[in-house]
């Protein structure tokens, strides 16, 4: 049809409806069908997440510069980001000083029990606030809101106290302890992922396990646990992660233990430094080999990040945790 | 006979869901309920740690005094300002993760990418690293040097504010930082919308202008909630928090006191975010 009608018009007018004719798909390209498909848009969208992405890892980019700077390069005022020399001495340093192996493995022994304490006692206490029946259920349950929002410097001192009683402050008892009852670091919050997973589970599976006689065990264990693996996967990946950075637990119950997770290991590093400073003056290569320190603690869980980041990313959608 | 069948079975259930959550019930008791009752005695005594034990004394409300009012050190030159700039830290948080979130629902090139780099903070969120970059000036935006806004914040706000605003500013990049778990909760949260009300608005002649504040925003609202509520949360151990190095074992009354006064706060700041959001729901509902 349109070509008919192209073809009968004269040549000026031809030319003209080829020309809007241009136009309006270049309009279209441009901006879209929609206000928020065309390229300007899509160009506006890429400029401001480059920017705010550049802003957001600007401090992670100074570190990774500033570690392999030597002094040459740290005093130099035309180098800003990108090093004369790579030098690899402050990573040296920083790992010497660290005590980096024995620290490492504190680490992640620590961490990774904790996690997995509590990839098994959260699931536990999550399925019973999820679909069984015990007295006082409101009651627990708004006790487990508030230990979700309690800060834990209320109950800090009282627990120091309660575990020197123990003996086991300077160990890493205290930390791992409450792992085993489904609490320690955010154990509220991973209680809370699972129960919010195991409620939008179908409860068809449980029932019909249930009609055939099996007990709660049987179904926690054989029915429930094998559906769970991207909750499971999730809380285990943030236990684990968080357990790592934590400096704050570890502070308060090691302050005089000889052998310490990375976290206490790097407070420890900055405090000699500050010392060294005070003393002997401040030194140029007290901040790359700080840096250098962070970039060491970093790094681990880094590389488990770039094999797991899709879990952590979706993960929190997949579990239901925000329904 | 039947009757009694039924009975037993129901206390079964009872009693099986009972054992499941005794665990949890149990560590509460003795990780969060007794210290908290513990810390709450320990604000009206003095505690002494001596070697065959620990001795209290008595002291009635005389800590509470003396941070309040006595000595204003403590609650008005360490925590006060803090609590100020978490006050502004919150919105800014839950305001930059919902437009980054909402950015990054969008189907574009290298999403998974970007989503990734906005969650890395979490990943290495640990505070003595957070704290190197702050004291190594990372945390802070370029032009915010050159053009030394800080200096003008300081000469034209009073005190008071000014030195809140001013360190929050040169800690901004480490506060956007605490936003990567929300940025994915908004994600999440966008993903419960579905496409077909988006449809329907678009044939209806809404522009994308109308469709997110007609929209998403209401269907965002609990998630916004949420990353509030965590937001508060997650500040607890955030590196700058004074509460963190003044509550310390130096003195038991007072950092117990302290502490408590802190809760109160929070609890509140938390109760007035849940009104809100209360009256939030039911003034949409009612427009709906």
């Amino acid at each position: 049809m349109e070509k008919i009608i192209v073809r009968h018009r004269p040549a000026n007018s031809r030319k003209k409806f080829i020309f809007n004719k241009l136009i309006s798909i270049a309009r279209y390209d441009l901006l879209g069908k929609e206000s928020d498909k065309g390229y300007v848009f899509k160009l506006l969208m890429y400029v401001i997440l480059i920017d705010t992405a550049f802003i957001y890892m600007r401090p992670v980019l100074y570190m990774a510069t500033t570690m392999v700077k030597d002094a040459g390069s740290l005093l130099d005022p035309g180098v800003i980001w990108v090093p004369r020399t790579l030098y690899w001495g402050n990573l040296q340093d920083a790992f010497q000083l660290l005590k980096y192996p024995t620290s490492f493995t504190i680490s992640v022994t620590v961490s990774l029990l904790i996690s997995g304490l509590q990839v098994i006692t959260c699931a536990v206490a999550g399925y019973a606030f999820a679909r069984l029946e015990f007295p006082f259920k409101k009651f627990w349950f708004i006790a487990l809101i508030f230990t979700f929002i309690l800060p834990p410097q209320v109950i800090i001192l009282p627990t120091i106290l309660l575990f020197k009683q123990f003996n086991w402050l300077d160990t890493y008892l205290p930390m791992i302890i409450p792992a085993i009852f489904g609490h320690g670091l955010r154990g509220s919050l991973f209680v809370i992922i699972y129960r919010q997973f195991f409620s939008t589970q179908p409860k068809e599976l449980e029932e019909a396990a249930r009609l055939e006689g099996a007990s709660v065990f049987r179904i926690f264990y054989r029915v429930m646990l094998p559906i769970s693996s991207s909750a499971i996967i999730v809380v285990f990946l943030f236990s684990f992660v968080w357990n790592w950075n934590d400096s704050y637990f570890p502070t308060m119950y090691l302050f005089q233990a000889q052998d310490v997770p990375l976290s206490i290991s790097s407070a420890r590093l900055a405090a000699k430094l500050a010392l060294e400073a005070d003393q002997a003056g401040p030194s140029i290569l007290a901040e790359p080999i700080k840096m250098a320190a962070s970039f060491l603690i970093i790094m681990p869980v880094l590389i488990v990040y770039t094999f797991t980041q899709r879990w952590f990313v979706e993960g929190v959608g997949r579990t239901g945790m925000v329904e | 006979m039947k009757k009694k069948h039924i009975l037993s079975s129901a206390a079964l259930r009872k009693l099986e869901g009972s054992l499941f959550i005794a665990p949890w019930a149990i560590g509460f008791l003795a990780f969060v309920a007794f210290p908290l009752l513990y810390s709450f005695y320990m604000t009206f005594h003095q505690v002494k740690i001596i070697a065959s034990g620990i001795t209290y004394i008595w002291v009635g409300l005389q800590y509470y005094r003396e941070i309040l009012l006595v000595d204003g050190g403590l609650l008005y030159n360490d925590l006060l300002p803090f609590l100020k700039e978490m006050i502004m830290m919150i919105p800014i948080i839950v305001v930059f993760s919902l437009l980054v979130g909402i950015l990054l629902n969008q189907k574009l090139f290298g999403r998974t990418f970007f989503r990734s780099i906005f969650f890395l903070p979490v990943i290495f969120s640990s505070g003595q690293v957070i704290n190197e970059f702050i004291s190594q000036g990372g945390g802070t935006l370029s032009f915010v040097e050159r053009f030394n806004v800080v200096y003008y914040i300081n000469t034209y706000l009073p005190e008071a504010w000014g030195a809140p605003i001013a360190n929050l500013i040169s800690s901004f990049v480490m506060v956007l930082w605490y936003s990567g778990m929300q940025i994915v909760i908004i994600i999440a949260g966008r993903q419960t919308i579905p496409a077909s009300v988006y449809e329907s608005a678009r044939i209806d002649g809404a522009g994308s202008w109308e469709t997110f504040w007609k929209i998403t925003l209401p269907g965002l609202s609990p998630f916004i909630f949420l990353n509030l509520i965590y937001t508060v949360v997650d500040l607890f151990t955030f590196p700058e928090n004074p509460i963190i190095s003044k509550v310390n074992t130096s003195s038991y009354g007072i950092s117990s006191a302290l502490a408590w006064i802190y809760l109160t706060i929070v609890l509140s700041l938390l109760g007035i975010i849940f009104l809100i959001y209360n009256r939030v729901t039911k003034l949409t509902a009612g427009n709906r």
